[in-house]
């Protein structure tokens, strides 16, 4: 046994997919000890917040403001405030007053705005603008050079006993806070999703519950695949002829056709995680089922079988001293593929609106839903389903590949590639 | 003395495995076979004696490779010429092999005559199919075969049907010498019976001038061929004609070999079957020294250091042992 | 041909029988269910109303409707006999239009999009598989880790990267829909240009997961191949390799076309995840649409019409394999 293990631990392929999936796993079981969240909890206003680091602006106020004198620092503030559009929108008004298009270089906002105060004039019309245009170029002005002339920002408050606002504090240019002292600071690695959602805390809680979706699918495909593998194969007769008649039919109907079937008659309120994976379960075991008939045929008429049928063994002692343990490397890889093929069925199934209901725990399947309900891979808002796909992509991966490891181990024939 | 048909001179061959390894199977290998005899190979599983009846073709593909030696058939060096030249006017044409496996050495998708036809083409591509089919319906009536074995698949014939098939289309385009690697060792005893006497009527008939026959059955081999070549570790070590290799073996191996299998003769009934001790080398790193000194119960100090050559004896005897003759005749008492 | 007719014979009465108790299965399975799709309907249909004896009446108005109040063995005959004039109900969720047109405007999508597909990255996925095992070295080092990530990638996964890559980002291909969303279907040359270019996304989708799947099976079947015995004999006869790796590659394709025959019904199924996710206006948006609209009728029929369809490719191809493999026709003469 120990043997076994260190060969199988010595397959490079088995290694990585180990590796993958128990950091995978490992990650999954620390990041709620660090954030406790509610997975499903709205903390967003608003859809799709861009990842990154939230700061409290009003927190950030009230922190002690230390002065750092950064050069660059005016230059970033404008370049920020100006978007793509606006830069767009400045380099047509350069062109209409005969500025060579050649010169103006887009991202290049020290230039631009260079460009922008020698040529830009109020006063002037040039041709093809509309008022309103103007308007938005006068705007634009104002608010580039007063973010360059300003030197403060004043915040006020209104005072609750006179009612008059008062200057309450100073903002300056300058003045720079360190985040650790800000009371209230929010990482969003990840974002949010369509409702607000903080991606990476539901993305974990979702691939935690898909896991489990996949174990209990492919536990329960298993065991009735493993069972009627070995009465069809042990027993033959027959017994052998219904189960596989049944084996066949179920080969041929699509497993996608029973699942969906089963899964919209149960209803949407009565779809939970658990009974997603038990449907999945029991319409995905004909592999296995084949497979292992195949293999106790193969076994049944092997001499030490027949010496322990000699012995007067029974069925059961049989099965279980002398059928299983020679196909017992089988049925793991089996079941390692059927979890893999499990939470795949559950990402399907969820897209065509029959994954677990959606209020008590997210899934790999429902984030990928929810995500393409609201458009998200139309509107670049990558966070809400890349991860989704590397998590399901890499578990699935990292399975395939601890199987093919053991396939290598188990069948030294297919070492030969 | 007739005339020589199959002459290898210090053959070797190696297997370079997907780790870079070498493997030396056939390790200069020499032997000699006259016009109108057959030579048998023994040994026990793994000792090269595959390898060696592959390695005679002197047509090698991966992981085999050509290292040193000769192969000279009917006067013909054949091991320094161009492959190609090889494929086209030596296989099949001056010598032939069978397969250790026949039941999978046929394309189960096609019908023999087709196969037949695909191997006939190879050295003369001008027969027309009609012309090819009347030969080889020809030629399986005279070995005995009914000639609708040509439109069958290979699924459709019997395990001993299948091997008869595979040695009539061996020996389809008339060769000189035929190799077969244990020809009949996964047959039924009537299927095996039928395959020898095919053989054997081979050989009486003149068709097939000589013959290598490989199988880990003696008992086979001792009614067979009329000498007996004794392989350990890729090397030979013993040769002596076919009664005196299985009733008096010289080397201590061979002496091993035949003492734990029973062959079926008059006075042996009560003999006591004894089995070598210890495995066969990995031919990986191959012992220093006689290959076969781990396992020998007369090893001497001397055997592990030093290599011995090929000891004559007569005519047609020789073994490869330090010993001589007389020292080994007393051990034995 | 006797060899043949029997085979042929044989796998009809298989088909037939697998039909009749799928049908059998989308007919009990729904029923067996908690819940009462009439009751579902009802809510939908009456929502708003006050009077409980016109609820009452809305109620069994509709079970009438769908014969849910008559029993069992009745409803079933009801349904074989509706179904084999073609009839298959009534649409809830579009309502009053027959769940037949529903699926008779989105079958042809599908069919055109998965099997031309299918069919492609078969033989596309095969060649490469078979040169990967015959050439080694560096292309098939170069193939086989493609391979398998786009064999580990569910459909679904593959369909949203292809689309966000050449849809979105490179702008090549619209990323939704069948044609043209302000276009009304008919026979100008705007139109079929339209579907064309809806078309590719989705073709060269679920060509690409197909080749993934067959490259990599030719590939270790071939390997196996190559190995097998009488490559070594027809060596030894002289007969030149390119002729034996003919012998190889075919010998290797037979149980891929088995493979096929086995796996076509999961591929499919795999598939209609994808088409939802291009919007193709294919039987996998008919799914949608009525889990979306609770819409017992036109799921039921649906799924009926999938199974029907893989049951009809299966057979196909298991024909078709008993024209190729020479083994099928001598089993049988037997």
């Amino acid at each position: 046994m120990k043997h076994l293990l260190q060969q199988v631990f010595r397959s490079p392929k088995f290694l990585v997919g180990f590796v993958i999936f128990s950091l995978l796993l490992l990650f999954v079981l620390i990041y709620p000890l660090f954030v406790p969240d509610n997975p499903l909890g709205i903390i967003g206003q608003g859809t799709f917040f861009e990842p990154g680091i939230y700061v409290n602006a009003y927190d950030v106020i009230g922190t002690d403001p230390r002065t750092l004198m950064l050069d660059n620092a005016a230059a970033n503030r404008i370049a920020s405030k100006l978007s793509p559009a606006d830069r767009t929108a400045m380099q047509e008004y350069l062109v209409a007053v005969g500025v060579d298009e050649e010169d103006i270089e887009l991202e290049d906002t020290e230039k631009l705005l260079d460009l922008w105060e020698a040529y830009y004039d109020p006063a002037a019309r040039p041709a093809g603008f509309t008022a309103a245009q103007r308007r938005y170029y006068g705007r634009l002005t104002n608010n580039l050079f007063g973010i360059l002339s300003l030197e403060s920002v004043v915040i006020a408050a209104e005072n609750p006993e006179t009612g008059v606002m008062e200057q309450i504090d100073e903002v300056k240019q300058s003045d720079y806070v360190n985040v650790n002292k800000v009371a209230n600071v929010r990482w969003l690695p990840l974002g949010t999703d369509n409702f607000g959602r903080d991606v990476l805390t539901q993305l974990v809680s979702a691939t935690k519950t898909s896991l489990q979706i996949g174990l209990v699918a492919g536990s329960i495909a298993t065991a009735i695949g493993l069972t009627l593998g070995l009465i069809a194969g042990y027993v033959g007769g027959w017994l052998d002829d219904i189960i596989m008649f049944i084996t066949n039919l179920f080969t041929v109907i699509p497993g996608i056709v029973l699942l969906i079937l089963i899964s919209f008659s149960i209803g949407q309120e009565n779809r939970g995680a658990v009974t997603v994976a038990v449907v999945i379960g029991i319409t995905s075991w004909v592999w296995t089922a084949r497979a292992v008939r195949a293999q106790v045929v193969s076994l049944r008429n092997r001499d030490h079988v027949n010496l322990s049928k000699l012995s007067g063994h029974s069925v059961a002692h049989i099965i279980v001293n002398d059928i299983l343990p020679y196909i017992a490397s089988y049925v793991i890889m089996a079941l390692i593929l059927q979890i893999s093929s499990g939470i795949l069925a559950e990402a399907g199934l969820s897209i065509l609106g029959l994954g677990p209901k959606t209020t008590e725990v997210p899934t790999l399947g429902l984030m990928m839903n929810w995500a393409l309900i609201y458009s998200a891979h139309v509107t670049n808002k990558w966070w809400a389903w890349v991860p989704v796909i590397v998590t399901i992509a890499s578990i699935s991966f990292s399975l395939n590949l601890m199987n093919t490891g053991l396939d290598q181990v188990f069948n030294p024939a297919l070492r030969e590639d | 003395m007739g005339k020589v048909m199959l002459e290898v001179r210090n053959l070797t061959t190696k297997y370079i495995t997907r780790f870079k390894e070498d493997i030396y199977a056939v390790d200069h290998v020499s032997l000699k076979i006259e016009e109108g005899k057959s030579l048998g190979i023994a040994g026990e599983s793994g000792c090269g004696k595959s390898t060696l009846a592959l390695s005679l073709m002197g047509y090698y593909f991966p992981p085999l490779y050509y290292t040193s030696g000769d192969i000279i058939i009917d006067g013909k060096n054949i091991s320094g010429m161009d492959p190609d030249v090889v494929r086209k006017s030596i296989l099949g044409k001056e010598v032939a092999y069978i397969p250790q496996a026949a039941m999978n050495a046929l394309n189960p998708t096609q019908k023999v005559i087709r196969f037949i036809e695909d191997v006939i083409h190879v050295h003369e591509p001008q027969k027309s199919k009609k012309e090819i089919y009347e030969f080889a319906r020809d030629r399986f009536e005279q070995l005995g075969l009914p000639a609708n074995v040509l439109e069958k698949y290979p699924v459709e014939l019997s395990g001993g049907m299948k091997q008869r098939t595979v040695i009539a289309i061996s020996v389809i385009l008339g060769p000189k010498v035929l190799i077969a690697d244990e020809p009949s060792s996964a047959l039924d005893v009537t299927s095996q019976k039928m395959v020898i006497k095919m053989l054997r009527d081979l050989m009486d008939s003149g068709m097939i001038k000589a013959m290598i026959f490989i199988t880990h059955e003696l008992p086979l081999l001792y009614n067979v061929t009329d000498d007996i070549m004794v392989m350990y570790a890729g090397q030979i070590f013993e040769k002596a004609p076919a009664h005196e290799a299985v009733f008096d073996p010289l080397h201590p191996y061979s002496q091993g070999l035949m003492g734990s299998i029973i062959v079926p003769e008059a006075g042996l009934r009560d003999v006591k079957l004894t089995a070598i001790p210890g495995t066969p080398p990995n031919l990986k790193n191959p012992p220093s020294g006689c290959r076969f000194a781990p396992r020998c119960k007369y090893v001497k100090p001397i055997c592990k250091v030093t290599s011995v050559g090929m000891v004559h004896v007569g005519e047609d005897r020789m073994y490869r042992c330090v010993m001589s003759e007389e020292e080994i005749r007393e051990l034995q008492q | 041909m006797k060899g043949y007719s029997k085979y042929f014979g044989g796998k009809l009465l298989w088909f037939s029988v697998t039909f009749v108790a799928a049908f059998l299965l989308n007919f009990i399975l729904p029923r067996l269910m908690p819940g009462d799709p009439v009751a579902v309907i009802t809510q939908r249909v009456t929502t708003g109303m006050t009077s409980q004896a016109g609820v009452q009446k809305v109620y069994e108005e509709y079970a009438n409707l769908f014969g849910t109040n008559k029993p069992m063995y009745e409803q079933f005959f009801l349904y074989v006999r509706n179904v084999f004039r073609g009839d298959l109900g009534v649409s809830f969720s579009q309502f009053p239009r027959p769940v037949a047109d529903i699926l008779r405007s989105s079958i042809w999508w599908t069919v055109a999009l998965q099997f031309p597909a299918i069919i492609l990255g078969w033989i596309i996925g095969n060649t490469l598989g078979a040169l990967a095992a015959y050439l080694k070295g560096g292309f098939d080092k170069m193939l086989l880790p493609i391979s398998i990530f786009i064999s580990n990638l569910p459909a679904f996964g593959l369909a949203i990267v292809m689309l966000v890559i050449f849809g979105v980002d490179l702008g090549w291909f619209p990323t939704s829909g069948g044609y043209g969303f302000d276009l009304i279907p008919n026979m100008s040359w705007q139109f079929v240009w339209s579907v064309i270019v809806h078309y590719q996304l989705p073709f060269w989708t679920i060509v690409l997961i197909a080749i993934g799947g067959q490259a990599i099976g030719m590939r270790s079947m071939a390997i196996y191949e190559l190995n097998a015995d009488y490559v070594k004999y027809a060596r030894f006869l002289g007969i030149k390799d390119r002729k034996t790796i003919m012998y190889v590659f075919r010998n290797a394709m037979l149980p891929q076309i088995t493979g096929l025959a086995l796996s076509v019904g999961t591929m499919v199924g795999g598939n209609l995840v994808a088409e939802v996710i291009f919007s193709y206006p294919g039987l996998g948006q008919t799914i949608l649409t009525g889990v979306m609209g609770q819409d017992y009728p036109l799921i039921s029929a649906t799924t009926l019409v999938i199974t029907l369809m893989v049951l009809i490719a299966t057979f196909v191809i298991e024909i078709l394999y008993g024209f190729i493999d020479p083994r099928v026709k001598a089993a049988q003469a037997d």
